[in-house]
């Protein structure tokens, strides 16, 4: 008798060992299929719901933004620009006002040159300072030169660059440097009058 | 006499039609630099042809507060290290209207080897076409424009896959045509004085 209760005994103990190696086994295993479920909760992804969304774009899609395809396209007004640029920053205003005067009549995109560790801070914190509606996309690309020359040939790769397209995608004004406001206003109402 | 003064006056005429095309004219490859006189960061006079070295010649478009050129100035100063002994040498030019000389002068003194020369008025940018910062002209031996652009593929230098200039520089020591002559990359843009700004 003693001894099959010791037997029993030994086979409980043996099963409550089986179960703990067995659900640690089971906790490795599952683990790392949980490990980037954290990660992603736990990465920013996205900007705090206040600040301004700057989408990430590469050189086909900064093409796809350019083109004005289809009938009844609005003109398109782009500008290239950066927070380390210093002209950039100072004309910001007056783009500001462009689009706040012009909204419905064009398009009016701004695209970033910033670094993309700026994606969600210092680029939507100055567009938010700066009360900029405009969407605003930041562009990341292997080869810049070619994305330039792209963009426009004679372009040289200075900042700011502000570019104007009719409805038709046909480039009406250019700017490599700050804009004369008056001239970009002027080329706007040519179009917009038309 | 009235046919070799109609034939002057037209000739004259031409001069003056041509003259002003030549100086609008582009800049670019294969055109040669004539010899230019500016004023370096202490006030000293300083031509072309004086700095000029006996392989070749750097001139470098550069600004004391961009940080575009911040972020290449250890390249950069490691590309006038390498070559300099090979016979190049390197000439930097501020024509940033709104960049005082005190300011220029200590940002020289402390970052770079080369003579930096101060393009007033911005002349010599508006002769060269140059409009950011860094930009690059590299001349031959003869003085010929043979490589214009950036120094590499990438501003930060994290993600470098062509080192533009290191290329071009090597290709030429070694006596081959530049495959790539011309480059663009973004950077600053040169803050020209108001005159010159065109009105567009």
């Amino acid at each position: 008798m003693k001894k099959s209760l010791l037997t029993i005994g030994l086979a409980m103990l043996l099963m409550i060992c089986a179960n703990e190696i067995l659900a640690q086994k089971t906790k490795g295993k599952t683990a790392p299929k949980k490990a980037p479920v954290t990660a992603k909760k736990t990465t920013p992804v996205r900007p705090p719901a206040n600040l301004p969304k700057v989408a990430q774009v590469d050189a086909i899609e900064l093409q796809n933004l350019l083109k004005r395809e289809g009938e009844n396209q609005k003109p398109l007004l782009v500008n290239f620009w950066a927070t380390w640029c210093a002209p950039c920053i100072e004309e910001f205003p007056d783009l500001v006002k462009i689009d706040t005067d012009y909204k419905g009549k064009i398009d009016f995109i701004t695209v970033t040159l910033d670094d993309i560790e700026e994606i969600n801070t210092g680029v939507p914190k100055f567009l938010q300072r700066m009360k900029a509606e405009m969407p605003t996309y930041l562009l990341k690309t292997a080869d810049e030169g070619e994305t330039i020359s792209a963009v426009y040939k004679d372009w040289q790769g200075g900042l700011p660059f502000t570019i104007f397209y009719d409805g038709k995608g046909m480039m009406v004004y250019n700017r490599q440097g700050k804009i004369v406001v008056s001239t970009l206003r002027s080329e706007i109402e040519k179009i917009t009058s038309k | 006499m009235k046919r070799v003064s109609i034939l002057l006056a037209v000739f004259l005429m031409a001069l003056v039609i041509a003259v002003p095309n030549s100086l609008a004219g582009e800049f670019t490859i294969g055109s040669t630099v004539e010899n230019f006189k500016l004023s370096d960061i202490n006030g000293v006079e300083k031509s072309f042809n004086d700095l000029k070295g006996e392989k070749g010649t750097m001139v470098i478009f550069l600004s004391a507060q961009c940080p575009v050129v911040k972020q290449y100035n250890d390249r950069m100063n490691q590309v006038v290290a390498d070559y300099k002994t090979k016979g190049i040498n390197f000439i930097g030019i501020n024509s940033n209207s709104t960049e005082s000389l005190d300011w220029v002068k200590s940002h020289a003194e402390e970052n770079y080897t080369f003579p930096m020369l101060i393009d007033k008025d911005n002349v010599l940018a508006d002769k060269f076409g140059a409009v950011a910062t860094p930009e690059i002209y590299f001349f031959d031996k003869d003085s010929k424009l043979v490589y214009h652009g950036a120094i590499d593929n990438d501003r930060k230098g994290d993600n470098i896959t062509t080192k533009f200039l290191r290329t071009a520089l090597d290709e030429y020591l070694d006596g081959k045509a530049i495959k790539m002559n011309k480059t663009k990359a973004f950077g600053c843009t040169i803050k020209r004085v108001e005159k010159q700004v065109k009105n567009n």
